[in-house]
């Protein structure tokens, strides 16, 4: 019993943790407006935390250079099981405008493997809502494979 | 036998009472920014999906601190509901406080020394003021167990309002609420991420909740004896002091550790002098 | 039964003068533990049969042993004189004169010289042999190897062991006849002993700070010896006798008597280093590790706090009973805000006995049944907790070399059983439901009919956890794994490993050390025991359910937490630029930059230098007041 009701709380409780990678904060504004009294993410149980060890879903915004690879990685790495990544906005997928840029590596998929990719330039809350929606499918779906 | 139903009581019905209270809380916080909120049920859900997540720790003393953090809480609640002594209640309650603030220390972290560091901070304000309110019931009960307030026929905030006060001082330390969040601030993405518990996850961080849920009743519970004699009027007590807990929270900025210490400790235990020197004297 | 007592006061004096005369150290180790174990056995058996009335002491070698005592009174004043003199400090000369010229005025014109039992055995005597003759042994013990390797540091041509273990082992000796003495006399005579022999221990390694801290603790010790000799003469002049039960169980008798307990528990105050004489506890930290322990933990200054006890009932219900309870809760609150600025191991320590010994002192000013059993309990697990921290400390010191918390940071992961055992020894300092805070409860509940104290307590109590609580959490950390494992002296993990366990196990049976020791010291107890709980009239404490409940919880979690590998384990979070486990990050040019963490010692509200001569002023005000309430 104990355990269907942590299988139910999962998808009813989806801490986020958001990080910015390189982005124009064109996609941050918009992921922060989720949080206002307009969206409210909180309905859902979204919690916007600071700290990948209390994280579910990781936010990740702007394309990846050389530079922040690694920080990427770690944060990803200190995210315990189960953990979805959802990349957010034209940056986040593929690097964007800026895919072309020496310094830059590209999408967030290049570093670590994501689950739902969010378009848009910027993404629209909506978007990011819905991606977080399909995200939360996803891991109980991964869970119930680890199961 | 009685009190030992009465302690599984307080065991089982402390942490639902707790996780409620604290979904509530939410709502009520939601209601002010004219928001919905989460559901009342929120923070079940929470602890639950925190046990089962993977289990992360920097070391082993963080399990180990974790659990006599919860175990300490739950015995410091079966204490208050077997009408034990209320100065042993809060030294049991100060073995979790301690505990905690110690597994925090045991990780190479910054976020987590200043938080503990911080909250050992926390502990030094509001202790002084609950043992002196403790010495307020004393002086009018003849006792320190929680049985003698029973008998009372007037209740003890007549007796004891500027300890009253004092104490909402305290308790507003004691469950971290603004302006008093600096150990653990309320909301990521500040300069302290999550302080005393950042390096707690998963199953710990669940614990560590479980036993805040505890810290709430115990808390409310010593509220609750100051309007013993009559039910109603100990509902109302509590649902004003939790709503003004509530309103306090959320319409002020986090401050620093020195206004709290200087401003607890000068008019908190000031009020707590004043009122104790009317009992003395009465 | 005076066999058992020949053997507590004279056997130690006795292996004293062997191990100074036979420079061998295999001899040397033998009398230490030899003495340690029949001084142990020795203690229980006078236990075991129980207290006993004042009983005369016949005389050796025909000399009356009255006029043996006064005869090494004098010598032992001329040689704190010549002390004096050597280091030329005025203070010392001129107090050690004025005790000398008092002494003999008091003793050739003032008394007559009618036989007065020499000995007496009560309870609090018989607890305090006891903490002595086995806390003490440990602690000799546990300097066999410590000094040997102390000595290793220093480089010595010849060894100063012998002379060391003389001070140490006539220390023990002196402690056993003062808890056990009922001619005041005699209490002047051991109290003499003690101030010399930490004089002696304190200069011991005869370094230039060394010097100068064992002088300054001499003058404090002096001045208190003065006033103990001022106190017993107005004391006499108003009972005429030098019997100190005939005077207990006379109780106040006036001003001028009340006055001169007050002087002896100005003595008790000098001893037990209380405001504003702390500073020669303090400067006492220079000695070597087990001297720290002996004096601050079950010797010297539990001198001080007995003899304001002992009195106790001689000021019951006087002004000069709230002075003292004023005065020592003062001194507890002062110290643990001093505590909180240090990082300093062993200063910590020294805050916290001066601290603590305060409360006790405070407790014996409440003079109620239920404030004594506080005190006296308080001694009992103050002294356990107490030396099990300096021995933990002085053996860090020697593994890391140095006595800074900070420096201490981590400690688990090289030596996990030091580390282990010192955390557990700070627990029991500290919370419940170990026996320092049970007396800790005891005393708030005491103290609650007198405002002043009770507010001084709330707020030294809060101090308190801050800087155990502080200290306790930086010795944990990761240990890697197949680390090597530590090494640890026999003689040195034995005195640790009872300790603790004592510290633990005699907690545990508090109940049963109450109904047994305490209870009788009353006519009417403070509490009854059930269910293995204290229960009084204000309130209970359930030691054993607590220990059960709490035990439980805490074994359950060690076995949860010593599962921790099959976790995944990760470094802490350092937003995410974290390299590795080694506590460093990716800096600027990708280099790894090294982070640390220190602990927060409040600076500006709590600076030593800055509070120090405030507290000292308000002390000696307070201290004035408590004299003159006397009056």
């Amino acid at each position: 019993m104990f355990g269907s009701f942590i299988k139910k709380s999962r998808a009813k409780s989806p801490w986020i943790i958001h990080f910015d990678c390189g982005s124009c904060n064109g996609c941050d504004i918009e992921v922060l407006a989720c949080l206002t009294p307009l969206y409210d993410v909180e309905r859902f149980g979204v919690v916007n935390v600071g700290n990948p060890k209390h994280a579910d879903v990781l936010l990740v915004t702007g394309t990846v250079n050389h530079r922040n690879k690694k920080v990427l990685k770690n944060i990803y790495d200190q995210m315990p099981e189960p953990k979805a990544v959802i990349a957010i906005g034209a940056c986040g997928n593929t690097g964007g405008v800026f895919r072309e840029a020496y310094n830059v590596v590209g999408g967030v998929d290049q570093v670590i493997p994501v689950d739902v990719y969010v378009p848009g330039c910027p993404a629209k809350p909506e978007a990011i809502i819905d991606g977080v929606v399909v995200g939360l499918g996803k891991f109980a779906q991964k869970v119930e494979e680890a199961d | 036998m009685e009190t030992l139903i009465l302690v599984i009581i307080g065991l089982v019905a402390g942490p639902l009472l707790g996780g409620l209270i604290a979904g509530l809380d939410r709502r009520v916080t939601a209601w002010f920014q004219s928001r919905q909120g989460p559901p009342i049920m929120q923070a079940f859900y929470d602890v639950a999906k925190l046990f089962g997540k993977e289990k992360m720790v920097v070391n082993q003393w963080q399990i180990l601190c974790a659990w006599v953090y919860m175990i300490a809480a739950a015995a410091s609640v079966g204490l208050f509901f077997a009408q034990g002594d209320l100065l042993l209640i809060f030294f049991v309650q100060a073995v979790g406080a301690v505990f905690l603030v110690m597994g925090a220390m045991s990780a190479k972290s910054p976020y987590s020394q200043v938080g503990a560091q911080r909250e050992l901070m926390q502990i030094l304000a509001y202790e002084p003021v609950l043992i002196l309110v403790f010495v307020g019931i004393y002086l009018v009960t003849g006792s320190f167990s929680i049985e003698a307030v029973w008998q009372l026929d007037q209740p003890l905030l007549a007796k004891m309002p500027l300890l009253y006060l004092a104490l909402g001082y305290a308790l507003t330390i004691k469950l971290r609420k603004s302006p008093f969040d600096f150990s653990t601030s309320h909301h990521g993405h500040q300069e302290l991420v999550k302080g005393v518990l950042t390096e707690y996850s998963g199953p710990y961080l669940a614990l560590i909740e479980i036993a805040h849920w505890y810290e709430t009743v115990l808390v409310l519970g010593l509220c609750a004896l100051f309007w013993s004699t009559n039910v109603a009027y100990m509902a109302v007590l509590l649902l004003a002091t939790y709503m003004l807990e509530i309103l306090v929270d959320n319409t002020m900025a986090r401050m620093t550790w020195r206004w709290m210490l200087k401003r607890v400790w000068l008019l908190g235990m000031g009020m707590s002098v004043v009122n104790l020197i009317w009992l003395y004297a009465g | 039964m005076s066999n058992l007592l020949f053997l507590l006061i004279l056997l130690p004096a006795v292996a004293a003068l062997v191990c100074y005369f036979v420079r061998s150290s295999a001899v040397r180790t033998l009398t230490v533990v030899a003495t340690g174990a029949i001084l142990t056995i020795a203690s229980l058996a006078l236990l075991g049969q129980g207290t006993f009335e004042p009983l005369a002491v016949g005389s050796f070698l025909g000399i009356s042993s009255d006029f043996l005592v006064t005869i090494l009174d004098f010598a032992l004043l001329g040689v704190i004189f010549a002390y004096g003199i050597k280091h030329k400090n005025l203070l010392i000369q001129g107090f050690t004169l004025a005790q000398a010229v008092l002494l003999a005025w008091f003793e050739l014109v003032v008394v007559e010289h009618a036989a007065v039992p020499a000995l007496v055995g009560d309870q609090l005597s018989l607890i305090m042999v006891l903490v002595v003759s086995i806390i003490g042994s440990l602690i000799c013990i546990f300097a066999i190897p410590y000094m040997k390797e102390h000595e290793e540091h220093l480089h010595l041509k010849k060894s100063r062991q012998p002379r060391f273990f003389l001070f140490l082992l006539l220390f023990l000796g002196a402690m056993n006849g003062l808890v056990l003495s009922n001619n005041i006399l005699w209490l002047y005579f051991f109290f003499e002993v003690t101030t010399l022999c930490s004089f002696m221990l304190i200069g011991h390694d005869a370094t230039e700070i060394a010097t100068k801290n064992s002088v300054r603790a001499l003058w404090m010790n002096s001045l208190g010896g003065l006033a103990f000799v001022v106190g017993m003469m107005l004391v006499y002049s108003k009972t005429a006798t030098l019997d100190i039960s005939a005077i207990l169980a006379a109780g106040p008798q006036g001003a001028l008597m009340v006055t001169g307990i007050g002087f002896l528990c100005l003595a008790g105050f000098t001893k037990a280093a209380q405001i504003p004489f702390q500073s020669w506890l303090l400067g006492a930290m220079v000695a070597p590790t087990p001297v720290s322990a002996l004096l601050h933990s079950s010797t010297m200054v539990k001198a001080g706090v007995y003899v304001v006890l002992r009195f106790a009932p001689a000021y019951v219900g006087t002004l000069l009973s709230d002075g003292v309870a004023v005065c020592g809760a003062f001194t507890f609150v002062a110290c643990a805000a001093l505590c909180i600025g240090q990082s300093n191991g062993k200063k910590i320590l020294a805050y916290s006995t001066v601290s603590n010994l305060g409360l006790i002192i405070c407790c014996a000013g409440i003079n109620t049944p239920l404030a004594i059993t506080a005190a006296v309990m308080l001694i009992i697990f103050h002294a356990i907790s107490k030396s099990l921290l300096f021995l933990c400390v002085g053996t860090i010191e020697q593994a890391i070399g140095s006595r800074d918390i900070e420096d201490m940071r981590g400690l688990y992961a090289k030596y996990p059983r030091t580390a282990t055992i010192t955390i557990i020894g700070i627990l029991t300092m500290l919370l419940p439901p170990f026996g320092v805070l049970m007396s800790k409860w005891m005393a708030i509940e005491a103290a609650s009919s007198n405002i002043y104290v009770i507010v001084m307590l709330a707020m030294g109590s809060a101090l308190t956890v801050v800087y155990w609580a502080r200290w306790g959490g930086s010795l944990m950390a990761t240990r890697a794994e197949g680390a090597v494992p530590e090494k640890q002296a026999a003689l040195i993990r034995m005195p640790l490993t009872v300790l603790c366990l004592g510290a633990v196990v005699l907690s545990m049976a508090s109940p049963w050390i109450y109904n047994s020791m305490l209870a009788p010291m009353f006519n009417a107890p403070p509490f009854t025991v059930s269910l293995g709980s204290l229960d009084a009239a204000t309130g209970s404490f359930a030691v054993v359910p607590l220990f059960i409940v709490l035990g439980l919880g805490a074994l359950y979690a060690v076995k949860a937490a010593s599962g921790f590998r099959k976790v995944k384990i990760v470094a802490p979070y350092l937003s995410g630029s974290n390299v590795g486990e080694e506590g460093t990050y990716i800096g600027p040019m990708n280099g790894h930059v090294p982070f640390a963490a220190g602990n927060m010692y409040l600076g500006e509200l709590f600076a030593e230098g800055k509070l120090t001569p405030i507290f000292n002023a308000l002390a000696v005000a307070l201290i004035v007041l408590m004299l003159g309430g006397a009056l």
